[in-house]
């Protein structure tokens, strides 16, 4: 559970998050989306104590997570792949994080087998790739077996496989009943990952709700074509739908695909094509974002 | 918190480029055994006095040490700007959030490690440069340090103890550094700045804010902490705050730095408080004393002031005289030790004006101590009994029985009257137990606990009079060519025949050698035996004047020439020594006659009641008629060229009207420190009886001519000397210095 309240953070002038309040619960992998500098990477920062709040609180399991005697049991956290020594091994470099949170020595070769990392453990870190440094940082998330698990852009640099790979993994994850939170600017992969999501744009929040809960608030209605156009149009405007017609078929909303299919057998009007229709996700989020992106029309900061 | 260290350890631990970096700090050795190596190749082509002006190398970590410690300092660095420089940091600090507790969990094992590699440095740079040095490492030099220390001498192996302990407290400075800085390079060059530049920096400003300065600097803490006995002006306590206070800052510093915003006071606080705290130990003057004086220039570096003294030390309130004093004050580039109080000879010898003429001899001694003199009460010049009648005195004959004894007695005392009945209670306090009590009025009005004594000559008496009534007051005796009051007369008698023969056997062999000597050729010895022994008979005329040489005149006028030949190798009073007996052989003593006169204004060497008024209060007299008998007879018996002359000085107390108040008795040896003794051909045997009395003693013999080796200059001497006002340290017995080799 991590819950953030009317957290706010200034840079100097710049406003990077502004009065944020959201809740991640446990058992659901949580997509935090925003496009690139809405404030994500802060948010994270300020969750896992790098940063000092201006206001609002952000909460783990109940604690600042600054009050932690052993934060890695409890949270796991990929920042920044990049953020080893690039001079130690990567059995060194997990260690010396198991150590310091007094997790057995056990556990790191746990962790590097679960992220495929085990064949190369002794090898120094300066010769990983990307993938393999990403693969790394989420070893060190793992290695206290924590119940809340944050990834900041996890997939970034990764190959299709990989990809599929961390997918699974986040699935897997929160369906042991872990909180789960991913950020990322691209809405499309979370549309495959995530359960819930909570977008920001600018610093505020802009939705928060369920993945299923955002296909359904973008539906954009059902394309029909129909042998008899003219006379569906008009059963299906008694029938309580808004019709319109665009590129010679009937563009309906207001109704779902399967009452119109009900209501043109009943007229015996055939129908060539019946498809419904949403926004893509893509669109949705841009959508969503678009007003508050920094330099679309923006409200007095 | 132990797994935060445990996990930090591990970090220091995983990382090669740590190993490579401490294996980096062999470097420092090589550089101790390289410039090492370069001092003793200059050493070896010096010779005598050359190499008494090398600077020491101590425990040989000079060069090496700064070295060693940047390595420790940039370890500590880095082991928080690599984590920046990687990003690590960010994942350090979400492993461990408490930021402070990340910084601070970083220490044990920087000071583990840094302490292990620290000592072992620090042991090799010292081994490696004594071996470089060899056997070269105990050679005494002008400051009285040795070119070398081992880790036997006192004060060593402490002092590389800390210098190795100084390791993780400079790899703190680090640590703090890079925390506040976070970039690597930005540390190490801020390092760089502080344990290389500025330290060059502050070798450039003008004495004694070189060494001031200097003191600061972290590479020359240990050692002012321990040892001391090099450059640096803080105290032990001082210095060892300073050492506490560099890490301390820094890591407060970086304390501050990494703690979130608006959390950052209470490091601040707490670190400001305790820094303020250790930097106002080092504020403390160093070696301050409560002293009363004020002191007034009074010509080039010296300075003036007096005391003021009762006349009669047994009457404390009645009339009071002022003692002159002056000083040459400490330079400021060491530590202070005290100071060093020179008594002069005589007696009645002003040691004012020792310190005006010879005060260039105490240059090196002046890094730690300042150089105190006075003008003592017996000084000719002083004003209160006229000095016409001081400096001069009757002649003194050999009295051939008992009433030509008295009559001497009755004429010496006549004398005397002449001067005492103008101030008698003055007159009769002129001996050296007032003189004593003098010095240690002012030894209270300087506020030293104790005060380091250089006598020279008859500085002896006063010294050991001092040393019997005020044994605590002595840190350090160094008697140099002393009278000692203290031998009995017929030892004392014996000494003096011994030293003049000597002296005038070696004459002889000069004669015999060197074509200067107007006797050449000729066997000096029977011609001044002939002379002598004739002239007892028949004393020999001065031309023109209506006075006649005895033997015994001839003795008395030529023992100074005698005894101190003057510069070699030409030995211009032998020369004249040996005219003047060619002249009086053919006839006349006006070549004795004529030098006498110029130094004392009369044509024989007159009694100088002066010098009596102190002899003779100090007890330097015969206790009566059947003593002088005894002693004539040993001198008959023992000394075949001077026979009688021991006799002069004693004769001139025959009759003498001030009672004896400073006889001689024993020092309480049990309650003093171990005395130094120099002496030369000539005084060196009366020194050491002297000095011998106080157990530990030691003396270093002079293989030559003089008398005062001190403030004449004589470097060998000179640096033992200063080595026992420093560190206590005594040569070895039977040391020896040699005359510089002439060309």
């Amino acid at each position: 559970m991590i819950e953030v309240t009317g957290l706010t953070m200034r840079y100097g002038d710049a406003l990077a998050v502004d009065d944020l309040t959201f809740a991640v619960k446990p058992g659901l992998v949580t997509g935090f989306l925003g496009v690139n500098g809405a404030g994500k990477s802060t948010t994270m920062r300020v969750i896992l104590g790098l940063e000092a709040p201006d206001k609002g609180m952000a909460l783990v399991g109940g604690r600042p997570y600054g009050s932690m005697k052993e934060p890695m049991r409890e949270v796991g956290a990929l920042l920044d792949a990049g953020a080893v020594h690039g001079g130690r091994t990567a059995a060194a470099h997990l260690w010396c994080l198991a150590r310091s949170n007094g997790i057995g020595r056990g556990r790191v070769g746990e962790v590097l087998e679960q992220v495929g990392l085990l064949d190369v453990a002794g090898r120094r870190i300066a010769g990983f790739s990307l993938g393999m440094r990403q693969r790394l940082g989420i070893a060190a998330a793992l290695l206290g077996d924590p119940g809340v698990l944050m990834f900041d852009e996890p997939v970034n640099g990764l190959d299709p496989e990989g990809i599929r790979w961390i997918r699974e993994l986040m699935r897997r994850l929160a369906g042991e009943g872990r909180t789960v939170l991913v950020s990322s600017h691209l809405m499309g992969e979370m549309a495959l990952t995530a359960d819930h999501v909570v977008v920001i744009g600018r610093g505020r929040l802009i939705a928060d709700t369920t993945m299923a809960e955002m296909v359904e608030r973008f539906q954009r209605g059902v394309l029909v074509r129909a042998a008899d156009q003219p006379t569906l149009a008009y059963v299906l405007s008694a029938g309580g739908a808004s019709v319109r017609e665009e590129d010679g078929a009937l563009s309906v909303s207001g109704l779902d695909a399967t009452r119109i299919g009900e209501l043109a057998l009943a007229r015996g009007i055939a129908l060539s094509e019946l498809t419904p229709r949403s926004a893509s996700l893509e669109e949705a989020f841009m959508e969503l974002t678009e007003e508050s992106v920094e330099f679309g029309a923006g409200r007095a900061a | 918190m132990i797994d935060a260290i445990v996990s930090e350890w591990l970090k220091l631990r995983t990382l090669r480029s740590n190993l490579y970096l401490l294996a980096f700090s062999v470097l420092s050795v090589l550089l101790c055994a390289g410039v090492t190596f370069l001092v003793t190749r200059g050493f070896d082509n010096q010779s005598g006095d050359d190499r008494l002006n090398f600077d020491s190398i101590g425990a040989g970590l000079g060069t090496g040490l700064p070295v060693a410690y940047f390595v420790m300092a940039a370890l500590g660095a880095l082991s928080i700007t690599s984590e920046h420089a990687t990003g690590l940091i960010r994942t350090s600090l979400v492993a461990v959030p408490r930021r402070q507790l990340f910084l601070f969990a970083k220490i044990p094992a920087l000071a583990a490690v840094t302490l292990v590699a620290g000592q072992v440095l620090v042991f090799a740079m010292h081994f490696a440069a004594q071996a470089v040095l060899g056997d070269r490492a105990g050679h005494v030099l002008l400051d009285g340090r040795t070119l070398g220390v081992s880790l036997s001498d006192p004060g060593v192996l402490p002092g590389l103890l800390v210098a190795g302990a100084a390791m993780p407290l400079v790899a703190m400075v680090g640590l703090g550094l890079g925390a506040v800085i976070r970039s690597t390079a930005g540390s190490l060059v801020t390092l760089i700045m502080i344990l290389f530049v500025l330290p060059v920096v502050a070798q450039t400003l003008p004495s004694p804010w070189r060494a001031r300065i200097g003191s600061f600097m972290v590479e020359n803490l240990p050692d002012q902490i321990v040892a001391g006995d090099g450059p640096g002006v803080l105290t032990p306590s001082a210095a060892f705050a300073l050492l506490l206070a560099y890490p301390v800052v820094a890591l407060t510093a970086g304390a501050v730095a990494i703690a979130m915003r608006g959390r950052g006071a209470r490091p601040l606080v707490a670190g400001g408080l305790a820094a303020a705290l250790l930097v106002a130990v080092t504020a403390v003057p160093a070696g301050a004393t409560a002293s009363a004086l004020t002191w007034k220039p009074c010509g080039k570096e010296l300075e003036c002031s007096s005391v003021q003294v009762p006349v009669n030390w047994s009457k404390p309130s009645g009339r009071k005289i002022s003692i002159q004093i002056a000083r040459l004050p400490a330079t400021g580039t060491h530590r202070r030790i005290g100071t060093v109080f020179a008594i002069p000879g005589g007696p009645g010898g002003s040691g004012i004006e020792d310190l005006q003429k010879k005060g260039g001899n105490f240059a090196d001694l002046r890094q730690r101590f300042d150089v105190v003199s006075l003008e003592p009460r017996n000084t000719t010049d002083l004003g209160v009994i006229p000095f016409d009648c001081l400096s001069t005195g009757p002649w003194i004959t050999l009295p051939a029985d008992r009433a030509g004894y008295d009559r001497l007695a009755a004429r010496n005392r006549k004398a005397a009257e002449r001067c005492r009945k103008t101030d008698p209670e003055y007159f009769d306090h002129l001996d050296s137990g007032s003189v004593a009590r003098d010095v240690e009025a002012i030894r209270v009005a300087l506020g030293e606990e104790k005060l380091n004594f250089l006598a020279t000559s008859y500085g002896g008496v006063v010294a050991a009079t001092y040393a019997r009534l005020f044994p605590g007051g002595v840190r350090t005796m160094y008697v140099d060519g002393g009278i000692n009051q203290l031998v009995d007369q017929t030892s004392h008698v014996r000494l003096k025949y011994e030293a003049i023969e000597g002296q005038f056997t070696r004459f002889a062999a000069w004669c015999e050698s060197a074509a200067a000597c107007a006797l050449h050729g000729r066997d000096a010895g029977a011609v001044w035996r002939g002379l002598t022994a004739a002239a007892d008979r028949a004393p020999v005329p001065v031309k023109g004047e209506r006075v006649a040489y005895s033997g015994f005149d001839f003795k008395v006028a030529a023992a100074p020439d005698v005894i101190t030949p003057g510069p070699a190798p030409d030995f211009p009073n032998w020369q004249r020594f040996a005219r003047a007996i060619d002249q009086a052989v053919a006839g006349d003593a006006a070549g004795f006659a004529d030098y006498v006169e110029q130094a004392t204004k009369t044509i024989k060497v007159p009694s100088f009641r002066g010098m009596n008024s102190t002899h003779c209060t100090d007890g330097l007299a015969f206790k009566g008629y059947e003593e002088f008998q005894r002693m004539k007879a040993l001198g008959e018996r023992i000394s075949p060229n001077f026979a009688g002359n021991a006799l002069w000085h004693p004769l001139g107390c025959v009759g003498w009207p001030a009672p004896v108040a400073n006889p001689a008795t024993p020092m309480p040896a049990d309650r003093l420190p171990p005395f130094l003794g120099a002496g030369t051909w000539t005084d060196h045997a009366e020194t050491a009886a002297l000095v011998i009395g106080v157990p530990g003693s030691s003396t270093v013999r002079y293989n030559g001519s003089g008398h005062g080796l001190y403030l004449s200059g004589n470097l060998c001497t000179i640096s033992h000397a200063n080595r026992y006002f420093t560190s206590l340290r005594l040569p070895p017995r039977g040391t020896t210095c040699e005359p510089p080799a002439v060309e």
